[in-house]
């Protein structure tokens, strides 16, 4: 049994003539791991970036859990319905400590309320378990500018975990775009990604990864959606679509 | 020590500047050259309405701040649409602006003659009424403001709020996808910070006993920039250690003994290389906690 | 009598003096990549160079003219070597290099206010007789006719620096994109210190006919550099030829605001353009 939980349709978004998304119409499962796979330039970070509304959209629309549609997509209300993501080219709150980079994502988004926030112990504890848990704790009190590379990966992720949509309700974010969370990270801090995102399968969770290595997508991927010059090209589950030819063919002719 | 009291009550008043400075431009990253705008704004307003409308002084600084909350709130909006440095750029368009309003609307602000004869702030309860007029009993009022504005700026640090603000300044776009309408922050802590310095501009106008569009330029601005990134950035401390410094630096010069018309200019060759060498070996300002 | 015809006059006068100091600003702008407000105080420093070379040691006009642009070239090619280039070198952000500028311009102006008393001086009284010409029921002076040359001139002159010659084509590559340029084995540094003394020289100009037109004060550079940003920004900023268009427009609408209201507003005439602009229209007329 399956349920759509994040849908576009015919979304379009075009860049000084070059079309980066054209007219694409994908659905993501909850609970599901889906990758996103494509040669350079194939539309799968503008993708994201469309869907979290950090890029405006030209055309087209997203459907959220059947019912809500958009037609633009406000950055800033993303969070709310249950999406976020990390980057690919890691955005951290350079000058601010490992700790306010969680808390950040856990506290009042309103003006007035976070002026008189009352919920601080609560906050740090769940700051305190998802830093734990990544082995970062101990660097709380560093500037996120001072981390190694790895360490900032790991802390972007650990900021994806902490999110809660509002922090009134507490509900943490239930839809998750990782854009290449593996790159240059170290074999054992790839292996706390890999449990971590099983981890958030298992709590049922919906993720939707951007990745290269075809073994970790093979490893993590439930689905796997494959795009090629913004259009898509094919979508099912791993082995069969990487069995395909023009799935192939897209890769090496890259 | 009459003198001692007059350059301490011109520390607070360039204390509640810089706080109020450091708020946008060290925990927003907001970089702004118009706060001597609305350091004029409190002043004309106040003094306007105590001279002409016989106002109590405290009502009136109250006036002033709503007149500097109001059209600060019109300025960070169209600020807001600027990027990058041409917030700077278009910062100083609204001094240029407010600062023209001062010098050319005549009928309201006499222009460049001045309002002189403002009065010194007075407490009335019933029969009891009491006028800050000696300078003693000034310093004693502003300290207590610099107190409360102080305070307020340690609270706002603290708070959620404050880590918001300085996230916005990191990296206003990420922030927003983790629920935040920056727009709102933005424009809270500008209006806030006018609101500081309008504060200000009443308590100068009523200490000087007289304004005129002269203090209010762009220079002033710049002054005050270098107030806060001298003290450092995103440190409330960093601020009164910059406005004791610079407050203090033409008492220095004068007392080193360069003639007056000299010494002005000294101080400004020490602004101008301050500001480049901080660039050069220390953007974090003295104790700041942020580099540019 | 008809005003229209002097307003057309004075605006095409003030507006080839923005002309000269836009062109001078977008050279930087678009090869170092920041406004660079220490810019401004270039004009200072070649107009008093004049007055001292001309005026209190009695050289000849050409000769102290030639040393007055030298002088400013210098002083901004040694702002770049000392300042520009360490930050830029440790890819220090647009805002540090804006600040560090401010600081440069303070000091600057300062300085010559020390050196030369902050007292308004003209360099009028270098040249014999200030000839009145009427044109087309404006009235121009000499001076004033060769500041319209001057714009002519120096146009031709940066066009076919740019164009014409492989210093241009280095420049060029640099404003498309430093890492390229660097990469075709480009000196930057070298070719940016070189921008930066040229731009000075043309600061220093204009500096030096402002002194002959009206005259100069030390802290004249910021309110003209501010004009010239704003002239930038209308014609599209790092665009050396939309500059120009901007320029005019800006002292065209000037001029023609002042017409019934106080002169006092034009500086907030100026930057109502600019925001306007900012708002509406921020990549300017011209966008590169």
């Amino acid at each position: 049994m399956t349920s759509t939980i994040l849908q576009t349709k015919h979304l379009f978004k075009h860049f000084d003539g070059v079309k980066a998304v054209d007219h694409l119409s994908v659905s993501f499962e909850k609970g599901k791991i889906t990758s996103i796979i494509g040669p350079n330039g194939s539309g799968k970070s503008t993708l994201i970036n469309l869907l979290t509304g950090l890029v405006p959209l030209d055309a087209g629309e997203v459907i959220i859990a059947h019912s809500l549609h958009f037609t633009r997509v406000k950055s800033h209300e993303v969070a709310g319905f249950g999406l976020t993501r990390t980057f690919q080219d890691v955005r951290l709150f350079e000058q601010l400590s490992v700790l306010d980079n969680i808390l950040v994502v856990l506290t009042e988004r309103g003006v007035f309320a976070s002026l008189f926030e009352t919920h601080g112990t609560l906050h740090l504890a769940q700051a305190e378990e998802v830093l734990k848990k990544m082995g970062l704790w101990e660097k709380r009190h560093s500037l996120a500018i001072n981390l190694s590379y790895g360490q900032r990966k790991l802390l972007e992720i650990a900021r994806v975990l902490a999110m809660t949509r509002s922090a009134r309700t507490g509900r943490a974010a239930d839809i998750i775009f990782f854009d290449e969370p593996f790159a240059g990270l170290f074999p054992e801090m790839r292996k706390v990604v890999v449990s971590v995102m099983k981890e958030l399968r298992a709590e049922g969770r919906t993720q939707i990864l951007v990745e290269h290595n075809m073994e970790l997508i093979r490893e993590l991927s439930d689905e796997v959606v494959v795009l090629d010059a913004g259009e898509l090209l094919a979508q099912g589950v791993p082995n069969e679509v990487l069995a395909k030819r023009e799935v192939i063919e897209a890769y090496l002719g890259e | 020590m009459e003198y001692l009291t007059h350059l301490a009550v011109l520390v607070g008043i360039y204390s509640i500047l810089a706080l109020s400075l450091n708020l946008v431009l060290g925990y927003a990253g907001i970089i702004s050259v118009t706060h001597a705008a609305f350091f004029g704004l409190g002043a004309y307003t106040s003094a306007i309405l105590t001279t002409v409308y016989d106002l109590n002084f405290f009502l009136a600084a109250l006036c002033g701040v709503l007149v500097a909350a109001i059209i600060s709130l019109f300025v960070g909006t169209v600020l807001s649409k600027f990027r990058g440095d041409f917030v700077a750029l278009g910062s100083v368009g609204f001094n240029v602006i407010v600062w023209s309003v001062f010098l050319n609307v005549q009928e309201l602000t006499r222009g460049p003659l001045g309002i002189p004869g403002i009065g010194r702030p007075n407490l009335e309860f019933g029969i009891w009424n009491y006028e800050f007029s000696s300078n003693v009993s000034f310093l004693v009022l502003s300290v207590i403001f610099v107190a409360l504005v102080y305070f307020l700026c340690q609270f706002i640090e603290k708070s959620s709020f404050g880590r918001a603000l300085k996230a916005i300044r990191e990296d206003e776009e990420a922030l927003q996808v983790f629920g935040y309408r920056t727009l709102h922050y933005k424009l809270a802590v500008f209006v806030i910070g006018a609101g500081l310095a309008s504060i200000a501009g009443a308590l100068f106008a009523s200490y000087i006993t007289f304004i005129d569009p002269s203090t209010f330029t762009i220079n002033e601005s710049i002054f005050l920039l270098s107030v806060v990134i001298l003290g450092g950035l995103a440190s409330n401390r960093g601020a009164l250690i910059g406005a004791l410094a610079l407050v203090l630096l033409p008492e220095f010069l004068r007392f080193v003994g360069f003639p007056s018309d000299i010494a002005a200019q000294m101080r400004q060759v020490v602004y101008g290389v301050m500001l480049i060498v901080l660039m050069l070996y220390r953007p974090q300002g003295l104790v700041g906690e942020y580099k540019l | 009598m008809d005003i229209v015809p002097q307003l057309i006059a004075n605006s095409l006068i003030a507006g080839s003096i923005y002309a000269i100091l836009t062109l001078g600003f977008n050279l930087t702008y678009s090869t170092a990549k920041f406004i660079d407000i220490g810019f401004g105080v270039e004009t200072a420093i070649g107009g008093y160079s004049v007055f001292y070379l001309c005026k209190t040691l009695g050289l000849p006009l050409y000769f102290g003219i030639f040393l007055g642009l030298f002088c400013s070239g210098l002083v901004s090619f040694l702002a770049y070597r000392f300042i520009y280039k360490p930050l830029r070198a440790r890819k220090a952000s647009g805002t540090v290099l804006l600040i560090a500028s401010l600081g440069v311009l303070t000091a600057l102006q300062a300085l010559v206010a020390i050196l030369f008393t902050s007292q308004f001086q003209t360099l009028s009284g270098l040249i014999q007789a200030n000839r009145v010409f009427e044109l087309l029921g404006g009235t121009f002076t000499a001076v004033q006719l060769s500041i319209f040359c001057t714009v002519l001139i120096l146009s031709v002159l940066l066009a076919f620096l740019l164009k014409g010659t492989l210093f241009g084509k280095a420049i060029t590559a640099i404003s498309d994109d430093e890492e390229v340029a660097k990469i075709v084995g480009i000196n930057t540094e070298r070719v940016m210190g070189e921008v930066f003394f040229i731009s000075g020289m043309i600061g220093g100009l204009a500096g030096i006919l402002i002194g002959f037109d009206t005259g100069i004060e030390p802290i004249m550079g910021l309110s003209w550099l501010l004009a010239a940003v704003v002239a930038a920004i209308v014609g599209g900023i790092g665009n050396l030829y939309g500059g120009l268009v901007g320029a005019y427009l800006l002292a065209f609408a000037e001029n023609f605001g002042i017409w019934k209201i106080s002169g006092e507003w034009k500086m907030a005439i100026a930057f109502g353009l600019l925001i306007i602009f900012l708002v509406w229209r921020p990549r300017g007329l011209f966008p590169r």
